[in-house]
Formats: structure tokens, sequence, C-alpha cells
């Protein structure tokens, strides 16, 4: 296990050619403004002065200006939304993200972070401001196997540190679907779930500390309070980039289980597999995982390449993983199929070996990609029920779907009562486009009416920021700004995403629609 | 005992709305008191009145199948175990001090406890609040569900706080199913058995709390608590037989380790920083709420 020195500043031997040029301030005013840019598709403050000042700091490859070469960052993975980034920027060290941090911060530039462009919720949208990739930031700093503990850079992969701890016998538990691409940075910003955190819980909760550069340029380091101190950490975990970009990030790692047992139950009913998942939970059973997925899921999933043996005919199926000491999870494994079989199950398939498990997990994990099959788009929606109300739920669901003709495909974490209405459409065809759009807007306002919330697990962004007014007070948005605030009082972070701030008028809104932006 | 013994004239708000105005119309020092029983932690408060919390007592909204609960921040930790244990559950915090704490400190003071590293911090366990901050606003932030990433995380910011950003009014909890077997044993591992007894607390029959009872005592006898399903807790109770002598206990005497670990240390050895305090400046600009209790200064 390696040491990490973590200096408060960017090494000046390293830097020198930087700190020099921030010294003549030549490039501040190149952009031609200080602005909270934004608003017109080409950003306050980004111009060529800029983009050499930039180029400067991490080498004329890494920061891109033209048109051409910044159409691959004008979107994330929120389906119809475009934004084009005025300059995109790709610093290689932690010294060069401070350096370009603080680049930014003297010319006054509005700036996005990117970690791999997974998001769901356009929180990665950059409408003419410099969108910062952390990507190349790869480096696993250092790994304590007996600590439990790892420190690694934001563009590490997700799955890349699991597999380095592999043979530890340890692993990073949070595992969003898109975890062989997205990075910890991003889940940082995000504050990532994933199927196993039903049992052990979010990105929140097993980041420990990081190092962090804010807006302004400065570097601090955030911990979660309990040596004495506001925990910050846990502010900033999910600030969706709004607060500053993480420079490095220390991490739980999780001892792997003795055993896993997965279950994979058939109903007849979607309605049966909810109220099988409201059983388990009350049965005071905690499976790692708990994952309902519908018919037309199952049906996408076995006609494509990620076939995992699911029943085409059933209404739906529970994904269930149990996992512990050897002693005792059979019990449970018996328990969870006997409360399924209670439920209406028609079958209850069990899968021990490695090769059986990780079948059925694929069909789970790579279902969004399957259902490329149906349509070009895929609205990949994120809502948060109490558990109880699943079944109702997704009866309601179904009507709105039928109501605005559209077809909703649910792939999700039923045991946290986490929604994933999915719906596959065109985002070129606007009439479709539309009605997708309605459809999305009574599901959240229904999930908000039954106690639930936005978003589980992807964040606000961009997509989500028309339903926050109806989720939260006047004052409580106004206490989101003042934290906002404090990490970031000229709102250059990610402006305009998060919390509607109707003073700020650095962002002109979302469009209305769902359908692509022609421009 | 009790160091604020000075009389200090009392408020007692019956809601957040009148919390609300309290702060809002007057410029008064509030020395903010729920069960009473860590104002001796801290620097001394400047405050010229106390704000009692005893009006924000009470089970709000308890659907045990969601395995969640909502709370006013008054209710102590003995209610809520009270109530949750009649539906087989349990908030699982077992925190520093005794359960005559109100659920309201024990978010404000972060304080954690022996089952902490297995069952959960406040911080974990805490899914939202309302809370009343420096400005009088009435903040209700997270919500009543188990995942929640929508807007900014004022949870977090407020627990752990000591209420010197906001006055916490209500609470809501993630709540877990109690184990069918919870046992609580006394081993004093062998003195070659150390190495063998910290893999057993890292292992896969982990307990769900540790802790040392007399350190000063050689070999240090420990306190463990083993929960699990029957088949679990047979083996677990296995594995710690072969590491040294074991007794069957009480869960009672987990209230006198409770009530010798505390977290009024970390208040009296509060950290500031730049970023620290631009947080107190914006939600208590006036410096109202426990003025002095972290020792910053004016």
């Amino acid at each position: 296990m390696s040491e990490v020195s973590v200096s408060p500043l960017p090494d000046p031997a390293h830097d020198s050619s930087n700190e020099s040029s921030h010294g003549d301030g030549a490039f501040a005013a190149g952009g031609g403004g200080t602005g909270v840019g934004g608003s017109g598709g080409t950003g306050v403050g980004v111009g060529p002065g800029l983009a050499a000042e930039l180029a400067r700091i991490v080498g004329p490859a890494h920061v891109l200006t033209r048109a051409s070469a910044l159409l691959v960052y004008e979107s994330d993975a929120l389906p119809g939304n475009q934004r084009t980034p005025g300059l995109a920027v790709f610093p290689g060290t932690r010294d060069e993200l401070i350096a370009v941090v603080r680049c930014l911060a003297a010319a006054g530039t509005p700036f996005v972070a990117r970690g791999a462009g997974t998001g769901l919720s356009g929180g990665a949208l950059a409408d003419g401001a410099v969108l910062l990739g952390v990507h190349r930031l790869k480096r696993i700093i250092a790994i304590d196997a007996e600590a439990r503990t790892a420190i690694v850079e934001p563009g590490v992969v997700n799955a890349t540190l699991t597999r380095a701890v592999t043979s530890l016998g340890l692993h990073y538990a949070p595992d969003p679907s898109s975890q062989t691409a997205c990075t910890l940075g991003g889940n940082l910003a995000e504050n990532a779930g994933g199927p196993h955190c039903l049992k052990y819980g979010v990105t929140l909760n097993h980041v420990v500390h990081a190092t962090v550069v804010l807006p302004s340029g400065e570097v601090v380091g955030l911990d979660r309070g309990d040596a004495g101190g506001y925990d910050l950490l846990g502010a900033f975990v999910g600030s969706e980039g709004c607060f500053g970009i993480a420079v490095d990030m220390t991490v739980r790692l999780t001892p792997d289980p003795q055993e896993v047992i997965t279950l994979l139950a058939d109903f007849s009913s979607i309605r049966a597999a909810a109220d099988a998942t409201s059983a388990i939970i009350a049965a005071g059973i905690l499976p790692a995982a708990l994952e309902l997925m519908d018919q037309a899921t199952i049906i996408a999933v076995e006609d494509s390449i990620y076939a995992a043996g699911y029943p085409r005919d059933a209404a739906a199926v529970l994904l269930i993983e149990l996992d512990g000491a050897t002693a005792g999870l059979r019990d449970d494994a018996d328990a969870v199929s006997r409360l399924c079989h209670g439920s209406g199950a028609r079958g209850v398939l069990r899968a021990t070996d490695a090769a059986a498990r990780s079948k059925l997990w694929q069909g789970r994990k790579k279902a969004f990609g399957a259902m490329g099959r149906v349509a070009s788009h895929l609205v990949v929606q994120d809502a948060v029920v109490p558990r109880t109300m699943l079944a109702e739920l997704l009866t309601e669901i179904a009507a709105i779907g039928e109501r605005h003709g559209v077809q909703v495909c649910n792939v999700f974490h039923a045991g946290d009562g986490n929604l994933h209405p999915n719906i596959p459409y065109d985002a070129t065809n606007a009439e479709q486009s539309a009605r997708v759009h309605a459809a999305m807007q009574e599901i959240m306002a229904r999930c908000i009416a039954a106690g639930g919330t936005i978003t589980g697990e992807h964040g606000v962004g961009l997509d989500k920021l028309p339903y926050m007014d109806a989720l939260f007070t006047p004052e409580t948005l106004d206490a989101m700004c003042t934290l906002r605030d404090v990490f970031d009082p000229e709102r250059r972070a990610n402006p305009g995403k998060v919390v509607p701030v109707r003073a700020c008028k650095e962002w002109h809104g979302v469009t209305g629609t769902r359908a692509a932006t022609n421009r | 005992m009790n160091a604020t013994s000075i009389a200090r004239p009392t408020l007692t708000p019956r809601d957040a709305a009148e919390l609300s105005a309290i702060v809002r119309e007057s410029t008064a020092g509030l020395r903010i008191r729920g069960g009473g029983t860590w104002l001796d932690a801290g620097h001394p408060v400047r405050a010229s009145h106390e704000l009692r919390l005893d009006g924000f007592a009470g089970i709000r909204a308890y659907v045990p199948a969601d395995l969640t609960i909502s709370v006013g921040a008054a209710t102590t930790l003995a209610e809520l175990d009270r109530v949750t244990a009649a539906h087989g559950q349990w908030c699982p915090l077992f925190s520093w001090g005794d359960d005559r704490a109100s659920i309201g400190a024990v978010i404000a003071t972060a304080s954690a406890g022996p089952a902490a590293p297995m069952l959960g911090r406040p911080r974990d366990l805490v899914i939202g609040l309302e809370c009343v901050d420096g400005l009088g606003r009435v903040v209700r932030a997270g919500g009543r569900v188990v995942k929640n990433v929508a807007g900014f995380d004022l949870t977090r910011l407020m627990t752990g706080a000591w209420g010197t950003l906001g006055v916490i009014t209500e609470v809501h909890l993630r709540l877990r199913s109690r184990p069918s077997v919870d046992e609580t044993w006394v081993v004093t591992p062998t003195p070659s058995g150390g190495a063998e007894f910290a893999a057993f607390l890292r292992g896969p029959y982990a307990p769900l709390a540790a802790h040392p009872i007399n350190a000063h005592e050689a070999p240090t006898p420990w306190l463990v608590r083993l929960g699990g399903n029957a088949a679990f807790v047979a083996a677990a109770r296995e594995a710690l037989r072969a590491l040294g002598e074991c007794a069957l206990e009480t869960h009672s005497a987990w209230e006198r380790v409770r009530a010798h670990g505390a977290p009024a240390e970390l208040a009296s050895r509060w950290q500031w920083n730049a970023l620290s305090r631009r947080v107190r400046e914006r939600f208590d600009p006036r410096n109202q709420l426990n003025p002095g209790l972290l020792g910053e200064p004016v």
C-alpha cells in the first residue's frame, strides 16, 4: 500500500508556465467579458484567448474548440437534448485540473464538469460554457486493504476500481448499470446508486473524504464531520457539479460476501411482483438487490444479445440477490422463495454458481441497451415512492402510458421503491416526443403526490428542473441556493442546473418537450 | 453536571411557523434545548434565551411496511424504540448517551455509537428533516423515501451541525427490521488471540456492535452483539466461542457503554476553516443559533 501526500496547491515546479501566465492575466479578457454566460450558445468568456491559455496548461491536443470536435460533447445520456459547449478541456493531472479551474475563475467563465457522459438527467450539458472533462484523471492513487479504502482520481471508471481490488477479496459496492463506463467522479457528483444499494447504500455512504477544487480555485479537503466539523462532504456528494470538482476521493471498499444466491421469480401480474417485494421487505429480509422487470423489458432483453433466459410470457420477474455469510443465507433464500410463491409466483429459479448468476444479471444491467432495439431513443426515468405504494403506482403508470399512446418499460430497484419507467421513442418525431413528455410529467406528478421524489439516483440536472417547485417549498429551494453560494457564490459551476434560480438569468431553461433540438 | 443552569427566559414554540417567527422577529441568541442531555457539551453558549423544543414531540407518520418513520425532533429515543419495536423494527442508532435523548439532538450532534460501523451513523439513517434556519426559513430537506437525490443535500448539512445552522424540528428516518435472533455476549479473547478476534470483527460473522468494556484490563473483555437469523447467529456464536471465554449478557450492558462514549468532545474541538465559516455566516448570519457552542469567533 502506498502513501499519498496531498499538496494543497499545484506543484510550482510542475506548473511554472501556468503560474506565470496567470500572473499577466492577458487571457482574461479573451472571450470578451466576465459573464455568467451560456445564454446564447456561444458562452460569454469563451474565446480564442481562453482556449490558448487552457492549451498552455493541458497541451493543445486536449482543448477542443472546433464545432465538429465539440459535437461529441453536446449531449450526455439524456436523449433529445443537445447543447454545444463553448470549448472542451481535458486536464490530465491533478495540477492541470486545478490550474484549469483557476484559469476559468480568473476569466469568470462558467464551466460544466463531465465524467464519462453517462448521466441521465442532462447534468453534463454545457450550453456555451466550458466543458471540463475529468476522464483523463484515472489513477488509482492508493489502495489500503487493511483499512478497506482506496484513494482515486475522479476519472477512474467504477468497474475498474472493483477489478483492481478483486484479488484482495474486496469490491466497490455502488454499482450503477453504467458501471463499466461511468466514472467515480461522476458517481460522486450524482450520488449514484445501483441495484446493490438496497443493502449496501449509495455513493454517499461509501465516500469518506474528498479533495475538491472549488469554482474559485481554492482546494479544500471535505470530510464527513465525524472528527468535529460540518458534514461538508455530505453536502458535496450529489451536488451535480455545482459545488466544484473532486480532485481525488477516498472511498470505502466492501469485503466480498462469503456466498451469493440469486433468485429469479416469475409472475403473471406486475402487481403480484410488487406485492412480493413488499412481503420480502416486511419479513425483515434485506436482500443485496431486489429488482423488478416487466414484460416489455423482458422481451426487449430476450430479443437482444443480452438474452438472460427470462420467461418471455411472464408479466414481470423479480431478480433477487441474497449475499453474506454462508450460514443462514439458504434459510433467507428459502423464505424469499416462499414469500414469492405466496404472492403468486409461477416459479422461482435459483442460481448459485457465478456463471448462472452473471447471466441473470447481464439481462438486468444491459436492459437499457437492449431497449435500443425498440426505438432510437430512450428516456430512462427515475423516481422513488414509498415501497407500499409500488403496486398502485405501477398500475397508474401503465394507465398513463396507455392514455398517451406510449410504451412504458419498467426495470427498477423495487426493494428501494426506486422506479425507472422508461419510454422508448423517436426523438426526431416532435409529436411523439410531446406525448412522451406529457406522460413523464404525469408520472412525476403522481410520484410526488404519493409522497415520493423525482429522482433516486440520476440527479435533477436539466431534465428534472421543472419538477423542483412541486417537490420543495420556495424556502427550501432558497436554502439550497444558499448552500450553493457557500461553494460557488458566482454560480459558475454547472450554471442553471438542479435548482431553478429565477433571479439568475444564466440559463434559458429547458425546451419544454423531449424533441431533439435542431439548430 | 448541568453546566448551563444559568436561568434564561424560555421560549416554547408549538410548531415550525412559531419557531420561524421567533428567529425572524428577534436578534436574541437562542440556546436550543431538546431532551437536555447534551447541554454541557462544547463551549459555553452565549445566548439570552433558551429555546425549548418540547412542543415538537411525537410520531408524525409511520407506515411500518415502508420501513420509514417521521417523528418530531423532541421525541425521545426511548419512545422511538417503543413504537418501532411493536412492529419488529428499530432505528439502530444506539447513540452515545442514553435513550432520554431526543432524536433531534442525536441528529444535530451526529451522535453515532457502538453499532455505527455496522448499522449506520445518523447521516446514513436520516433521509430527510425539517428545520428552521438562522434566517427563519422553514426548510424541508430530503424526503420520506429511502433513496433521494433531488436538490442539494441540506439533510447532511444539518446533521451534526449542533443546531448552529438550523433548529431541527422533525426528522424522517430509515428503519430496519430487528434481527430474529439478537444476543449480547461478553468475550475475553485469549491473550494470543488478538489477531483472530480482529479478523472476526471484520469477517462474515461480524457482530452488529463490538466495544471494549475496560481497555485498562488485560486481556480486555469486549461486549459483542450478534444479530441475524437463527442459523447465522448459531454460526457466529460458535466462531465467537473459539476466540475466548464467553458469557451471555443482557442488552442493558450496552447502556453503560453508551453512557461513556460521547460526541461532546467533538463540539469542543470543532475544526473551523474558511468553508465552514462561510456556511455558518450564510445560514445563521446573525449568530443566533447556539452561539459560541462550537467555539467560533463572533
